[in-house]
């Protein structure tokens, strides 16, 4: 972990959640917050990521509980279907909420 | 970062990521051509028959539209379900969609009996005024934008039409030139969005895995 910021000002940077941080995985959350499930291909177009770096972001998400990733059958193939926990919606909405208060708080 | 963040955007894109495919397109301009055809098959086979020949016709546009979304455009687009907010949103839509149609037909069948001598300009403009209504609502509640100017379209086609027949002596008031020509730009703006869809988004290469 990082030290905290020197500048009083920008104290609540040090609160921010770095796993929904990286923007790969923001983007991800992002989606997933939106909507109720996707798949791999979805996230993959709305994200521009290829299929091994989503994979990657995503193992990293469903570590820390953000996500489930949920696999099904669609006739003989497997499928998988993804969706934000409520750990992971109550993170996200609490990152939010701490990047809005930082943002908020800077000087113009 | 260009762009602020947005989540209600980004739930639209989603959304429109999802249906934007052309296909929807391609149906309604299926729908339309019937007034264009309509015309000719109720001189041939009269009012019921000719309408009863649209139903297996719609049957299997929707059919095929169902297939080629299900084998060609979802393995390029993906998969996604949508949230509470979303599905109240359709709900509202069906709900409108129906109190519309009911509207449409209960002032179909009142004007018949109340004003059998009617104009063809005021039938003509309780058409359009109809059809803008009701493409007008699905557009705000869909969030699908081209649907307010295919709105447009169809409220110019009656018009036009009778304009046409009064001034031009085109058949059955002009109905198979302009809701031929409408459907005709709906289902080619449907092909020309699809054939994107097929250049732009090839199938993703995914691993053994995941199909």
């Amino acid at each position: 972990m990082a030290e905290p910021p020197q500048d009083p000002r920008l104290h609540p940077l040090a609160d921010i959640d770095r796993l929904i941080h990286a923007s790969p995985r923001l983007m991800v959350l992002t989606y997933l917050y939106v909507v109720e499930s996707a798949d791999y291909v979805f996230l993959m177009r709305m994200t521009g990521m290829t299929w091994g770096n989503l994979s990657t972001h995503l193992s990293k998400l469903e570590e820390a509980g953000y996500i489930a990733m949920e696999k099904e059958f669609r006739g003989k193939k497997p499928h998988t279907i993804i969706h934000l926990t409520k750990e992971g919606r109550a993170a996200f909405r609490e990152y939010k909420k701490s990047m809005q208060r930082v943002l908020d708080d800077l000087p113009d | 970062m260009s762009e602020r963040i947005s989540l209600k955007q980004a739930e639209r894109r989603a959304f429109t990521a999802a249906f934007e495919d052309g296909l929807w397109d391609i149906f309604i301009g299926c729908v339309v051509s019937m007034f264009a055809i309509a015309p000719f098959l109720s001189a041939r086979l009269g009012d019921f028959w000719s309408s009863a020949v649209f139903l297996p016709f719609f049957a299997a546009v929707f059919l095929v539209i169902r297939a080629l979304r299900k084998h060609v455009v979802v393995p390029r687009i993906g998969r996604v379900t949508f949230g509470a907010a979303r599905k109240a949103k359709l709900m509202r839509f069906n709900f409108v969609m129906l109190a519309v149609n009911i509207g449409a037909l209960a002032l179909g069948a009142f004007a018949a009996v109340k004003f059998r001598s009617m104009s063809g300009w005021l039938i003509a403009l309780m058409f359009a005024l109809i059809l803008l209504t009701g493409a007008s609502l699905a557009a705000y509640l869909l969030g699908f934008r081209r649907l307010y100017l295919y709105g447009l379209m169809l409220a110019v086609s009656p018009l036009v039409g009778e304009w046409v027949w009064v001034n031009k002596g085109a058949t059955h008031h002009g109905f198979p030139i302009t809701f031929g020509v409408t459907a005709g730009i709906m289902i080619f703006t449907g092909l020309v969005i699809f054939v994107r869809l097929l250049r732009h988004s090839p199938l993703p290469s995914l691993p053994s895995e995941e199909a």
